[in-house]
């Protein structure tokens, strides 16, 4: 059984049996992989205080038959503890780790999005990552996925979107007025909106105004929820405690 | 070809936490060959703690009646509440006879991931009991992880406005512990967290 070392960020544990863990772990060279971590929860040396989410880490694993492997050491390379000093920040890194988490399959590698989310989460420890900066995350990372949401032209016809255009999610983004009878679901969106997303997904970080965030994340957490098929708890979290 | 019963014994005790096939086993024949008396007793300690043992409706800690031993021990300073995760914790905390306030247990912390957000715990419960104006001081003793952190951050958000002091328990290097043998995260943590003597 092959034995490898590898630079990872911790998405998400769980814990099983008496005292192992389960640990979802976006590698730079071996994409997503769940590991195994032995007596993870009992011995308080091994692992201590690495096996959390965002943590970025370096591991030891090994190959085993199953498509789990087995985690043999970690050691904190990037703690990103600025990150854990305030409640909105925790809430935009778990959010991104869930959305990577959701957005990859096991054993496919997936350098730029370990790079995309490595460098979101310094900025967060940083405190230079403001509510709009999440959505610019979340544009990328769809796009590094494959499902970069239309937002320059309609989806359906090619032309511009139009002064009252509207968002589709299962056509992938912007449908203008005429096309609309054709996107049964599609929503009616401020114009502004999309050019605000559009401006996001070409690299500019101009803070959007709040109420124009928060028609955003709606926009999205729909977009999301369709193509993964489930809405991210996190955004619930979020809703719940106030946050974007 | 055992007895049924032995079986069915075995079987409930191996459903235990840490209890495997074997010791489920061999505690069976320890209940078999006890005097009958202890196997009454057993039944009857398990039967009254599912019926009896309940939440207290102040802290909501385990009790049998309506309110726990700490909220109705008079001795105990109200002016300090400490809160924390689950009943495990209170009790660690209890064994340190340190604190002499009085408690709060959450039942559980925020979990972004798990999808468990403020309504799922006794946060509400809690600033209800703040009402009365009787607390100064509340200690956030909650796991110094990341959803523990995010419990404390979002308890502070909601009690600072109330005029409450909020402190959190410290964290760091252990007592008597070795700097030669601490793990990153405690070191790292110790070191941000220093005091000026």
């Amino acid at each position: 059984m092959e034995r490898f070392v590898d630079e990872a960020l911790v998405l998400s544990t769980v814990d099983y049996g008496e005292s192992d863990r389960l640990v979802t772990l976006l590698t730079r060279e071996h994409g997503k992989l769940t590991a195994f971590a032995a007596g993870a929860r009992k011995s308080k040396r091994r692992f201590a205080g690495a096996l959390e989410p965002y943590m970025r880490l370096r591991v030891q694993l090994v190959e085993t038959r199953g498509s789990t492997v087995r985690l043999d050491s970690a050691d904190i390379v990037a703690g990103y503890y600025g990150a854990r000093e305030d409640l909105a920040l925790i809430a935009r890194a778990l959010y991104a780790v869930e959305l990577c988490r959701e957005l990859t399959r096991d054993h496919e590698p997936h350098l730029e999005l370990f790079e995309l989310l490595e460098a979101y989460l310094g900025k967060l420890d940083a405190k230079e990552a403001g509510p709009t900066s999440l959505l610019a995350f979340e544009l990328s990372a769809l796009a590094q996925a494959g499902l970069m949401p239309r937002f320059d032209s309609c989806s359906l016809c090619g032309g511009p979107p139009g002064e009252r255009p509207r968002f589709d999610q299962a056509h992938g983004g912007a449908v203008c007025e005429p096309c609309g009878f054709r996107a049964r679901d599609a929503v009616a969106v401020p114009a502004e909106l999309l050019s605000g997303l559009r401006a996001l997904q070409e690299g500019q970080r101009t803070p959007l105004p709040a109420e124009l965030r928060a028609r955003a994340r709606g926009v999205l957490n729909v977009f999301i929820s369709h193509h993964l098929g489930r809405r991210l708890k996190s955004v619930d979290f979020m809703a719940q405690v106030g946050l974007d | 070809m055992t007895p049924d019963p032995l079986n069915r014994l075995v079987a409930q005790l191996a459903k235990l936490p840490g209890i495997g096939e074997k010791t489920a086993q061999r505690l069976a024949f320890h209940i078999l060959r006890a005097p009958g008396e202890y196997a009454q007793e057993l039944s009857q300690a398990i039967r009254e703690v599912k019926e009896k043992v309940h939440l207290c409706a102040r802290c909501f800690s385990l009790t049998d009646s309506e309110l726990c031993g700490f909220c109705r021990d008079n001795r105990r300073d109200e002016r300090t509440l400490c809160v924390v995760e689950t009943f495990a914790d209170l009790m660690a905390l209890e064994r340190t006879r340190e604190f002499k306030g009085r408690y709060h247990v959450l039942h559980g912390v925020l979990s972004p991931l798990d999808g468990v957000g403020p309504e799922q715990l006794r946060i509400k419960e809690l600033l209800t009991r703040l009402g009365d104006g009787h607390v100064e001081e509340i200690i956030l003793a909650t796991n110094p992880d990341v959803e523990g952190e995010a419990t404390a951050l979002y308890l502070t958000r909601l009690l600072k406005p109330m005029g409450i002091r909020v402190s959190r328990i410290a964290q760091g290097l252990p007592m008597g512990g070795d700097l030669e043998y601490a793990d990153q995260a405690t070191l790292a943590k110790a070191l941000s967290a220093r005091r000026e003597l």
